[in-house]
């Protein structure tokens, strides 16, 4: 029986990869050479490129230091790729909807789920591209202090760790939301909300419902751990406790995102539909 | 206990015992000499000076703070000394009769200006001397201007170039 039911299962797996990565290739193909991730690449670029060259004519008159400009400007591109890829995600359903694209393809004979999986993938190679475009800025500002290395795969984790869960909390806003603008302004509320500690007195972090605030949040937690990797030069097990919350939360969110897009994926928006 | 805190605790039982010695081990035994009188830099540059405490009486002395001040010549210039230097107060070591010890001090330049420099020596027995200072050295920082930061505009002007012609492309290929 093992024999026979063997190449059926293996059969059943072949078509489950197919199914998703048809819907990343297609999302892919709409995404890139459709020319919506250049362009918010190009503006990506841009955003990076002024805050880059202030920090680093800062850095030059010493004013700042060196691995802080390098832990800025990444910490930058981590937000606004973050950002972006959030803005993709929150698009990819409600989006699809609104321009009557969606029902091709909830018709087509991919799994709901694959479908999620495959545009979460799709909308995470953006974050992936903004992290390529960041690479010769923060190599500028970290090389004379011996900082590249450390930064890039703080950021490179961090940052993956960080889109994973924004493109996830996009999908399912995407997925209930009954317009398009109501998902993109909620995700845009949603990302403002969770940066809105970095914006706290150094003082109210250090007390500990501050403390809480920021080791829980996967934003601030995950700039922390940056800081504290390229800034403060602390080894990578030093301060692991800030990357339980960004892990928790994509590992989660990725999950809740697949899940909700399996079982509320549908031609019309809104929580009750 | 450490041979310099013993030191200190000796400085510190003779300067009770005796205001002579405590005044000295401040002021009239000491000299302190720096090895430049004017020093000229750009902003942001980072710059040397060596301090020498001499011993010059017949005891050895010890027990001795050496701290570094800055201030600016001209008003209206703020100056915060531990912008400059992140090393600022040294504890000396003792120093037999005629010996002396070289201080090293590292600086780094962050306003633009004409400034003072000196250093000040005195007992950490803390008795009420007037400490022993260096003659200023007289700091001149001229400001610099460049364009091109840490070599970041080509980077910076680059990339976008580059995305925006691959942008143009993808557009002019998908419209063709």
């Amino acid at each position: 029986m093992a024999v026979v039911e063997a190449p059926v299962e293996h059969a059943v797996s072949q078509r489950r990869v197919s199914g998703w990565t048809v819907v990343l290739a297609q999302e892919l193909r709409d995404l890139w050479l459709g020319g919506r991730g250049l362009v918010l690449c190009f503006v990506f670029s841009i955003l990076v490129s002024v805050i880059a060259y202030l920090v680093a004519s800062s850095t030059g008159f010493n004013f700042l230091e060196q691995r802080e400009s390098a832990s800025l400007t990444l910490q930058a591109a981590i937000t606004c790729g973050g950002l972006l890829a959030l803005l993709v995600a929150a698009d990819s359903v409600s989006g699809e909807r609104e321009r009557g694209t969606l029902e091709t393809m909830l018709l087509t004979p991919v799994p709901r789920r694959q479908i999620a999986v495959g545009k979460l993938l799709a909308a995470l190679s953006l974050w992936l591209a903004c992290f390529v475009v960041a690479i010769p800025y923060v190599w500028l500002l970290g090389r004379d202090v011996g900082v590249v290395d450390e930064a890039l795969v703080a950021g490179f984790v961090v940052g993956t760790l960080l889109a994973l869960f924004l493109v996830s909390v996009g999908l399912v806003l995407s997925v209930f939301a009954s317009s398009n603008r109501i998902s993109l302004s909620v995700s845009l509320f949603l990302l403002l909300a969770l940066l809105a500690p970095t914006q706290l007195p150094s003082g109210v972090e250090q007390a500990w419902a501050g403390e809480l605030v920021v080791n829980t949040n996967p934003l601030t937690a995950g700039i922390h751990y940056i800081g504290r990797i390229v800034i403060s030069g602390h080894g990578w097990s030093d301060d692991v406790h800030l990357l339980y919350a960004p892990v928790l939360a994509a590992c989660v969110s990725v999950l809740v995102a697949i899940f909700v897009a399996g079982r509320f994926m549908r031609l019309r928006g809104g929580v009750s539909g | 206990m450490s041979l310099r805190r013993r030191w200190a605790v000796v400085a510190a039982a003779a300067a009770l015992l005796s205001p002579a010695t405590a005044l000295a081990a401040g002021g009239d035994d000491v000299s302190v000499s720096v090895d430049r009188a004017t020093i000229q830099t750009g902003l942001g540059k980072k710059f040397v000076f060596r301090s020498t405490v001499r011993n010059e009486g017949s005891a050895p002395v010890s027990g001795l703070i050496a701290h570094l001040n800055i201030l600016s010549l001209r008003a209206g210039t703020y100056v915060d000394p531990e912008d400059w230097s992140s090393n600022r107060t040294r504890y000396l070591g003792a120093i037999p009769p005629g010996g002396s010890v070289v201080t090293t001090w590292q600086l780094q330049a962050v306003n633009d200006g004409s400034f003072g420099v000196y250093v000040a020596v005195l007992p950490d027995s803390g008795v009420a001397v007037a400490p022993t200072t260096t003659p200023t050295i007289r700091l001149g920082v001229t400001s610099r201007r460049t364009l091109n930061p840490s070599g970041m505009v080509p980077v910076a002007l680059g990339i976008p170039a580059l995305l925006a012609v691959l942008a143009l492309a993808v557009r002019i290929r998908r419209r063709g």
